[in-house]
């Protein structure tokens, strides 16, 4: 099964001859620059912008309009702050049909579980830390069903100590939940420690410039252990080098 | 702002009986004309003398019974219409310029044209108080759900809402804070129009006992007519800052 994402943007090309595929359960990070389209090629996944040529497909299928199999997570104002974090998660169901009210509990509750949310159940996002809020968003898209979760620079508000807590968090809970993540950052080392692959971006318009395979060199467990181990330190500093060769030109050009 | 609720209103009160206690003594050392400037005592118990022998209460009743019909029915059109022209940028745009010219004309400059339409009866009141409240609260009410982050929307969107159901759903509630803002500050603009209209043709209202007791040059009348609305709108604007305070208390940290 594929994904195929094939896409001829351009207006102010802000993403140009694009071409990837991202199996099931692959977890594909977008690093670039900020600006540099990555966003927007996320968005389109999410049916929130249309490619202006191309398409990109699920399953062979041409995706259209947002729905459920894709799920955000933003940077801001991801979780909605009238509703408590129970409420929150819960409105990732609002919309399902083919669920009965207790199930819906029952999923809320368990996802609540997942993220390590069930003791702030009914407290509102403004009175949790930045990084509870994230977890509320992505326990939210969990509830929801989504297959696919877009995440745009969801710990980028974040300090770097919770960010690295949600990092190793979402590699945790992704090992129990197969999905498929497309997650932007311009944050190399957080790029080398969540991705199955990394695909690094040229600036506007948006290009593949390299596509960095980090599963067949660490596998799908991330722990700390690896994030202070020799090899973590070196993929950085090969992803840093080649974020740098776009600067790099730019300032040649 | 909105939390201002909890803090003492000590600050607010020292002030308060500071700047009576320079009136008082500035009217009875006989720095001014009584007949110009009578001391607060004086206010006082002339207010407590019209409200024994004048029906103040009964005047007082009538003109916010007047501010409260005309603002309900502005707020009922404006909010709705609001809303469709916030979320719908076509109707927005066909409909701000009409809305803004007429939104500009001042309320006094309107009085003879709405006294040829409607007479000098209630409707040429509440058309006045409606014509200064509805097109000011319309705009406000667009630019609110304007300023709703696109996120809301959008994640609403992923989970399925329609584009009704996003507006219902997360529009309005996440826009509902600052509405009730915009109705307290209008509110306050209806009792201003309120006094107008009483001034210019009435027989009942503050506005008109104002205007009587200016005619046999009874200052101190005058000025508790001027005090007793002084009274309501600072109890109509503590109460619905209170009640900010008490439903949106999620937007406390």
């Amino acid at each position: 099964m594929s994904k195929r994402f094939a896409g001829f943007g351009e207006q102010h090309d802000v993403v140009a001859q694009f071409n990837l595929s991202i199996a099931k359960g692959e977890i594909v990070v977008f690093l670039g620059p900020s600006g540099c389209g990555k966003t927007t090629l996320m968005r389109m996944a999410g049916g929130l912008e249309t490619p202006t040529a191309g398409a990109i497909k699920l399953n062979g299928v041409p995706l259209g309009l947002p729905d459920r199999r894709r799920g955000m997570v933003f940077q801001s104002y991801s979780s909605y702050p009238w509703l408590t974090v129970e409420q929150n998660v819960a409105f990732g169901m609002r919309y399902r049909r083919d669920m009965t009210a207790a199930a819906k509990r029952e999923r809320t509750r368990h996802y609540l579980q997942v993220v390590g949310l069930t003791e702030h159940a009914g407290a509102y996002p403004n009175r949790i830390s930045g990084g509870m809020r994230q977890r509320v968003a992505i326990a939210r898209t969990l509830a929801a069903g989504s297959e696919i979760l877009l995440m745009d620079e969801p710990f980028g508000a974040l300090d770097a100590q919770r960010r690295e807590v949600l990092q190793i968090e979402l590699r945790r809970i992704l090992q129990i939940e197969t999905k498929t993540i497309i997650f932007v950052t311009h944050d190399v080392e957080e790029a080398a420690f969540l991705a199955d692959r990394v695909v690094v971006f040229t600036r506007r318009p948006a290009r593949i410039l390299s596509i960095i395979n980090i599963a067949s060199r660490f596998g799908p467990e991330r722990t700390l252990a690896l994030r202070d181990s020799q090899a973590f330190f070196e993929l950085r500093n090969e992803l840093l080098a080649i974020v740098r060769s776009t600067a790099e030109e730019e300032r040649a050009a | 702002m909105p939390g201002s609720a909890r803090n003492t209103p000590i600050a607010g009160i020292l002030f308060g009986v500071a700047l009576l206690a320079v009136w008082e003594a500035v009217s009875r050392f006989g720095f001014v004309e009584p007949a110009f400037l009578p001391a607060p005592s004086t206010v006082a118990s002339t207010l407590y003398e019209m409200i024994l022998q004048r029906d103040l209460l009964w005047h007082a009743g009538v003109s916010t019974t007047r501010v409260w019909t005309a603002f309900i029915i502005a707020a009922a059109m404006a909010i709705p219409l609001g809303v469709i022209m916030g979320s719908f940028p076509v109707v927005g745009r066909a409909l701000e310029p009409t809305i803004d010219f007429i939104r500009y004309l001042p309320v006094p400059a309107l009085v003879p044209l709405s006294i040829i339409w409607f007479g000098v009866g209630e409707a040429t009141k509440l058309f006045l108080l409606w014509l200064g409240t509805f097109f000011q609260l319309v705009l406000l009410v667009a630019d609110d759900v304007r300023r709703v982050p696109h996120e809301y929307q959008e994640v609403a969107a992923t989970l399925g809402a329609s584009r009704r159901r996003s507006l219902l759903d997360v529009s309005v509630p996440a826009m509902l804070p600052t509405l009730v803002d915009n109705l307290r500050v209008t509110l306050g603009w209806c009792w201003s129009y309120v006094i107008v209209a009483e001034i210019v043709a009435a027989d009942s209202g503050i506005g008109f006992v104002i205007w009587q007791a200016r005619r046999f040059f009874k200052t101190p009348e005058v000025m508790a007519g001027v005090v007793a609305i002084g009274i309501i709108g600072l109890a109509t604007d503590q109460t619905l800052r209170w009640l900010h305070w008490r439903w949106f208390a999620y937007l406390r940290r």
